[in-house]
């Protein structure tokens, strides 16, 4: 028998939150939630969730690249897939930062509303993947 | 006078102020005068070594004589306008001559002074000039101020805009996904349309930003150079899913290699992705479109044509207009937000090309770009002044 995989999503809108929440814990994850950039940095590190969902525009305009930018530097959290989830990106993949470019190491980015069928594989996809360490870390 | 503490080595623009004149005694009593209003004054005998300090360090004002050996008066003022346009210049002159005072403001001198002068005149002349440099500043300041603000405000308002769409259209997204089969036919029904109408409006805001962003020129990067063979292939695999549906075949035709053309891959994806975009929207089940690349002179020439509905003449004209939507049955019941054929034209034209439309009804429309190539890939005169937004 196999735990439920631990999924973390630090965001500030409640009801995005929710709507995230039930398709996820209907799917089997058990979810837990942040409202801001320091609150779930501090629950990634106790809580080590198999994965991290993350907004950008919190209380600061750019709160979530902080964070992410934090969390890459916690060995803790080291391997841990981090998915930013915002409605900043237009639909047009040029205009995501590339995963591979090192600058901004999250794993994947969605635009917000995520649709949930890419939501649950990518999920599914990025926590089974092998990993050797973050994607920030890559000297390439 | 601010009370602030003066930094090392020098003091701030808004107290110095450079005199430049051959008369010694002159340059004595100025330079008294404004210490004793509290400038830190910098005197010069010549024209070069005044010049020379005010492009180490800039200074409010500039009292310069006209008549000086070697380099005179106007020929100083033409350089500090160089150097520093914000730099308010006062002529000296001697020959009290409206002539010369004339010239000297033509070249940029904002004020004159004739010799002789009283303390009282000078100080005037001083306060004006001094005012009138700080007020510039103020003006200059308040400009990027507001440009700034503005800038600000399109990504804070539809970013606003959006939160509350996007919350309420993943409720949606997630109820229809989950739990679709427990909801009554006409819930489920209706709920899909508020689905689609929500989608329509987070594409218009999306859009309106877009435009707005490339109006500030804030999205259009005239100086990147771009590989368009594989921005084509990217937008075309955007539409993959949607042509597939809709039953449209996408072809690309590009047979030699090509020359990298201006501008960043975000905007000419942007642009790309809207047209093959339309060309699959307009078009009929069995339809195809081809996208065409070629080199010519020094440009790309790029051809998205269609065999779909077409658009009629009259409407040709108005068709890159924000919010113009062709207004006929077949298009009816079409989503679109109307801006992105606009900014598909901004983009363009921020890149200093052209985009050409003709059609035919019932036969199909031909969207036509020129896209110039990147300066450092084309042989003719670098270009990168043309980048600047204008």
């Amino acid at each position: 028998m196999s735990e439920k995989k631990k999924v973390l999503i630090i965001d500030d809108d409640p009801d995005y939150v929710a709507a995230i929440s039930a398709l996820l814990e209907g799917s089997g994850y058990e979810v837990s939630r942040a409202t801001n950039g320091t609150e779930g940095l501090d629950m990634a590190k106790t809580l080590r969730p198999d994965l991290i969902l993350l907004d950008v525009m919190m209380t600061e305009r750019t709160e979530g690249f902080f964070v992410l930018q934090s969390m890459r530097s916690v060995p803790a959290l080291a391997g841990v897939p981090i998915v930013i989830a915002s409605s900043v990106y237009s639909e047009y993949p040029h205009f995501r930062v590339n995963p591979q470019s090192g600058w901004l190491p999250a794993d994947q980015f969605l635009a917000k509303p995520i649709d949930p069928e890419t939501l649950l594989s990518e999920v599914e996809r990025l926590i089974s993947a092998p990993r050797a360490a973050a994607p920030g870390n890559k000297t390439a | 006078m601010t009370t602030e503490v003066r930094e090392k080595p020098h003091a701030k623009t808004q107290d110095r102020v450079v005199v430049i004149d051959d008369d010694e005694i002159m340059l004595l009593s100025c330079s008294e005068i404004l210490t004793r209003a509290g400038f830190e004054v910098e005197t010069f005998v010549s024209g070069e070594e005044g010049i020379r300090k005010i492009q180490e360090a800039p200074a409010a004002l500039l009292f310069v004589d006209l008549k000086m050996p070697r380099i005179d008066g106007m020929e100083v003022i033409r350089r500090v306008r160089q150097i520093d346009p914000s730099m308010v210049i006062v002529v000296i002159t001697g020959y009290a001559t409206i002539a010369t005072a004339v010239e000297a403001m033509k070249a940029g001198a904002y004020d004159f002074l004739p010799k002789p002068f009283t303390i009282d005149e000078f100080s005037v002349i001083l306060n004006r000039g001094f005012e009138r440099w700080r007020l510039a500043g103020e003006s200059e300041r308040l400009r990027l101020e507001k440009e700034d603000a503005q800038r600000r405000f399109v990504t804070f308002v539809s970013h606003q805009l959006k939160t509350p769409v996007v919350a309420v259209k993943q409720y949606l997204d997630v109820m229809l996904y989950t739990s679709r089969d427990e909801l009554p036919e006409r819930a489920q029904e209706w709920l899909r349309r508020s689905q689609l109408r929500l989608g329509e409006m987070l594409a218009l805001i999306q859009d309106w930003l877009d435009l707005s962003k490339i109006e500030h020129g804030q999205l259009v990067r005239g100086d990147a150079s771009t590989d368009l063979r594989e921005v084509v292939q990217g937008a075309v695999q955007t539409q993959a899913v949607t042509a597939e549906k809709a039953g449209v075949a996408v072809e690309i035709d590009c047979p030699a290699p090509l020359p990298a053309v201006r501008g960043d891959s975000g905007s000419l994806s942007m642009l790309m992705a809207n047209l093959v975009g339309n060309a699959v929207k307009y078009n009929r089940p069995g339809g195809k479109v081809a996208v065409r690349m070629s080199a010519r002179d020094d440009a790309v020439v790029v051809e998205v044509e269609d065999t779909g509905i077409g658009i009629p003449s009259a409407s040709l004209g108005q068709l890159f207009q924000e919010f113009h939507r062709v207004k006929i049955p077949l298009t009816a019941n079409i989503p679109g937000t109307g801006l992105g054929l606009a900014i598909c034209k901004k983009i363009v034209s921020e890149l200093g090309g052209t985009v050409s439309v003709s059609s035919r009804e019932g036969v199909g429309t031909t969207f036509t770009l020129h896209l110039p190539v990147h300066a450092a890939t084309d042989s003719s005169q670098p270009r990168h002044q043309a980048s600047e937004p204008e």
